[in-house]
């Protein structure tokens, strides 16, 4: 009887705490998906979007860094989200780039684009005890190198490396001459430059600009129309008589298939902010270069980028630029032939050894301080897990959480009703913690939490 | 006393509002910190939206306090439940545990918390004398010499093992590195080993693995039917307050009077490893345990108390060391210093050689700070110690589930992605299991975090030099780096061999 009453009273409680259904958009919290890591440019302008979305719709906004694989995992997840608008996505100029060089189907035709925000032009950098002093030196140190020079900025095959390579190739320079160190990141790349590690770095302004202002190093010229409002000092390379210009961009965007009044309500929140002082001051002191489209604007744009950067991508010097010295399985034949080596030692050493004495002495140790794992309980606990795992998105966190913890409450022999208290305790206690407090978005589920 | 220093006296002692922020900042810490999953990066995170209607002062107190609770408070799952709660506590979980188990958990974690205080008070001293100095440094780091203090740092893991057990160490780390090169190369922009499944591009993410190989398999070790009736996780211990602080302060003192030199060198280290960027808190408190561990001929509860002490030092001390080349060069020195950049940037500061003469006031303002974090720690790291001794006083069979719903929501939480939270399943499994024949876990997870950086650099510096090998040990940093790595290698690889010949007198 108690435990009937304890259930009930747990269903209850759990229903009482779900709030209201949705009468007007937006209802619930909106996630926003920022593909690169917490701490970097795109980061800032997300959490920022977040912070004034926020303000404007009423409802909290969420950032989640889904990064990896070079925005890959971000740009999926957002293009494959559920359209009901209520998640969003920072895009970067790698939503360009992907596609052409085969790491994933999505393309900004998967998406909906909303708006614009930003634009950074890449420019180039020395250190201030190189010879160089405008990008024409570069360009004839190029032609006549001995040896091949050294450049970063980013990944192979990133926007930086497309900017310098597709400079190059512009004006017909040998891109043999060049050799790109692939490093992750345009920090790491300009620390590599002050180490003496590569002869000349391609960034935007804003990630350099302290160096830029310690006088370490010197920016050659920047890729753009006009001239960069954070550096108004450094020459364009249109002024140096380089036709040529090159930038990444950040906007934000929807999943295909949201409802046109949810993209209208996001829109105009969208217009609002980006007509802020709020926003403008934060941007200007951040470095970065305001640049607002909206909508459909926004996505001829972005079919004009695209086919660039596949003409850009696609030509030979630019593949045969994206060779490694050594092939992707070289590393890990090493580690697997390790592996096998160290394993045959300790084969040999278990075996020639029986028992070693340590061993058995903490074996020994081990028993008397514990008694043996009962295997059925584990495996009860896993599978457990694993019907949470694909339960959770559809019923939610908190009717998956509960029915997990309450599993394995009953599968230690709990009593029913100390199980079902420690459920109605625990379980939005832990959705209140993650989802209200650290701004996590637990899936929302049938509760529409 | 020059005019900035006593402006920023006032700036940092002198407002009410920043010891109330510093206060607050700290018990935010102390909470991020000790959930498995959510990292010191990802407090300052969460943080950074608030951080634009502060002044800087204010801000970068609430940053600098946050981080150095988080770190502390990583030690806390790590001691109580063998879950590290930041990277920075992997290093020494299983030896930890193993202390818990004998009822050490708050003496343990008392000590733990002062070596903390004093790592950072340590590191503080020397960003204060030495910043601009030291941070020349960080020039003498190219590519290829980070791929040699990888390789030592990976050294580090196997040393940390003890006697003959020690192929399983590099067993267990040969997996991890492994496990790291699933995923999208990052040198190559290839997949391998992703079997067309664009959830595994980003490859095995480290943090729900540790939490998996940790905590979801020491759940898995507890689990037995006999025994959950009554057990209680072993506490014996009843120590009154008063007593844990007493002892933590006297830990501390025979430490410092017992071994100053290398309580001193740990923290020394501490904040030079802290100081590369690319190297950080979780590399400091390795490469310190390992120190500590080499040169001990049998383990005893104390040899591992005061290894486990110099390891907490180091990453505390790495916190402050992280500054440096932020404040210099404006270069992060780790993920939280490129959040500090930025949130200074917001505010129209800008980090660089200029700010010690421009912003003379806020730089020392940043140094006071700093020693007001490590001392408000204090109090509040032992509140929570004694408030965290409850967790291990509640029975098992209470206890467990609840262990396991914070793994899930914990590894969850960091991308929110359920395929993190398949994957700290599968970790758990694997971690299970390792354990149960005696491979340590702890080199499992250093190689998935240096795995891709070590191959990374690897392939760097073979691409700078051309293809030729030469180009590894062709820079005089290098070539000294290179040689301590072959010393230790060759060591390890010694002991080895002389296992494998038949000794005659076992």
């Amino acid at each position: 009887m108690s435990r009937i009453a304890a259930i009930c009273s747990l269903i209850a409680c759990l229903t009482l705490s779900s709030c209201g259904r949705e009468q007007q958009w937006p209802a619930r919290p909106i996630t926003l998906i920022c593909p690169w890591s917490a701490g970097g440019g795109t980061d800032r302008v997300s959490r920022q979007m977040a912070v004034q979305l926020e303000a404007e719709l009423g409802v909290p906004v969420n950032v989640v860094n889904a990064t990896g694989g070079g925005g890959v995992t971000g740009h999926t997840r957002g293009a494959t989200a559920v359209p009901d608008g209520y998640t969003l996505t920072m895009a970067t100029v790698e939503l360009n780039m992907l596609h052409w060089r085969g790491l994933c189907p999505i393309t900004p035709r998967s998406f909906r684009p909303l708006t614009k925000l930003n634009e950074d032009s890449a420019a180039i950098f020395v250190l201030n005890s190189s010879p160089w002093s405008s990008v024409g030196d570069v360009e004839s140190a190029v032609q006549n190198a001995d040896q091949p020079l050294k450049a970063s900025g980013t990944a192979a095959g990133g926007i930086w490396h497309l900017a310098l390579a597709g400079w190059f190739s512009s004006r017909n320079l040998p891109t043999e001459n060049v050799t790109w160190i692939s490093i992750n990141g345009s920090a790491p790349s300009l620390q590599e430059l002050m180490a003496g590690g590569v002869d000349v770095v391609c960034c935007s302004i804003p990630e350099a600009q302290s160096l830029l202002d310690a006088g370490e190093i010197r920016c050659l010229g920047v890729m753009s129309d006009e001239r960069c409002p954070a550096a108004p000092d450094v020459p364009t390379f249109k002024e140096q008589g380089v036709d040529w210009s090159m930038g990444g961009w950040r906007g934000l965007m929807y999943p295909k298939g949201v409802p046109e009044d949810r993209v209208g309500v996001m829109q105009s929140a969208l217009a609002k902010i980006t007509r802020s002082d709020e926003f403008k001051e934060f941007m200007t002191n951040a470095g970065f270069n305001v640049s607002v489209i909206q909508g459909e604007e926004f996505g001829e744009f972005l079919d004009t980028a695209d086919e660039d950067f596949g003409r850009i991508l696609n030509q030979p010097g630019m593949k045969q630029q994206q060779k490694a010295p050594v092939g992707r399985y070289f590393v890990p034949g090493i580690l697997g032939a390790l592996g096998v080596l160290i394993g045959l030692v300790g084969f040999v050493l278990s075996r020639r050894a029986g028992s070693p004495l340590v061993e058995g002495e903490s074996v020994a140790t081990r028993s008397e301080t514990e008694s043996p794992t009962d295997a059925r309980l584990v495996v009860g606990f896993i599978v457990a897990i694993l019907l949470f795992l694909i339960a959770c998105q559809t019923v939610g966190y908190v009717i998956a959480g509960s029915a997990l913890l309450l599993a394995m409450l009953l599968m230690l022999k709990t009593r029913v009703s100390w199980a079902a208290l420690i459920v109605v305790v625990a379980v939005p206690g832990l959705y209140q913690l993650f989802a209200g407090v650290l701004g996590v978005p637990l899936p929302w589920g049938w509760l529409g939490w | 006393m020059s005019e900035p220093f006593v402006q920023a006296l006032h700036d940092v002692f002198g407002r009410p509002d920043v010891w109330l922020i510093v206060f607050l900042s700290a018990c935010y810490g102390i909470f991020v910190g000790s959930i498995p999953g959510l990292t010191a990066t990802m407090a300052v995170a969460l943080f950074v939206p608030m951080a634009y209607w502060l002044d800087p002062v204010a801000a970068v107190a609430a940053i600098v306090t946050m981080v150095a609770c988080a770190i502390f408070a990583g030690d806390l799952p790590t001691v109580f439940l063998r879950i590290p709660g930041t990277p920075a506590s992997a290093a020494y979980a299983d030896e930890a545990y193993r202390l818990t188990k004998k009822g050490q958990a708050q003496r343990l974690l008392g000590i733990a918390l002062t070596c903390s205080v004093f790592g950072g008070l340590l590191g503080t001293v020397v960003l204060m004398l030495l910043g601009s100095q030291l941070a020349r440094v960080a020039q003498w780091f190219s590519v290829t010499e980070y791929f040699w203090l990888y390789l030592i740092g990976l050294s580090c893991a196997v040393l940390v093992s003890s006697g003959n057990a020690r192929w399983k160490a590099m067993l267990s780390l040969v997996l991890g590195l492994l496990l790291a090169t699933v995923g999208l190369s990052a040198v190559h922009v290839q997949p391998r080993f992703t079997f067309g499944w664009p959830s595994l591009y980003q490859g095995i993410s480290f943090i729900p693995a540790m939490i998996g190989l940790f905590g979801l398999s020491e759940v898995f070790a507890n689990l037995s039917a006999q025994e959950n009736q009554t057990d209680q996780i072993q506490n014996g211990e009843t120590t009154s307050f008063g007593r844990l602080i007493s002892e933590a302060f006297s830990g501390l003192a025979t430490r410092l009077k017992q071994r100053p030199v290398g309580s001193t060198q740990a923290g020394l280290l501490g904040v030079l490893i802290g100081m590369l960027p690319g190297a950080g808190a979780d590399i400091a408190a390795w490469v310190a345990f390992a120190a500590a561990k080499k040169n001990v001929a049998e383990e005893s509860d104390e040899e591992s108390i005061r290894a486990i002490g110099d390891a907490t030092t180091a990453n505390s001390a790495a916190l402050a060391g992280g500054w440096i080349p932020a404040l210099v060069f404006g270069i992060p020195g780790d993920s939280v210093t490129a959040i500090v950049i930025g949130v200074l940037m917001m505010k129209n500061v800008t980090p660089g050689p200029a700010i010690f003469e421009d912003q003379a006031a806020l730089v020392y303002s940043i140094y006071l700070v700093f020693l007001l974090a490590n001392l408000i720690m204090l109090p509040i790291g032992f509140l929570a110690i004694r408030l965290g001794g409850f967790i291990v006083s509640i029975p098992k069979r209470y206890l467990l589930p609840v262990i396991v719903l914070f793994c899930v929501t914990g590894s969850y939480a960091l991308n929110g992605s359920l395929f993190d939270v398949g994957t700290m399943l599968v970790m758990g499994i694997a971690g299970w299991g390792l354990s149960r024949h005696k491979f340590p876990l702890g080199p499992v997870v250093l190689g998935l975090v240096l795995g891709g950086p070590l191959e990374e650099r690897f392939i760097q510096s073979l691409t700078a030099s051309g293809g030729n090998p030469v180009g590894l040990v062709n820079r005089p940093v290098a070539a000294i780096l290179a040689v301590v790595a072959v010393i230790i290698t060759t060591g390890i690889v010694r002991t080895m061999v002389r296992e494998l010949k038949p000794d005659p007198s076992v």
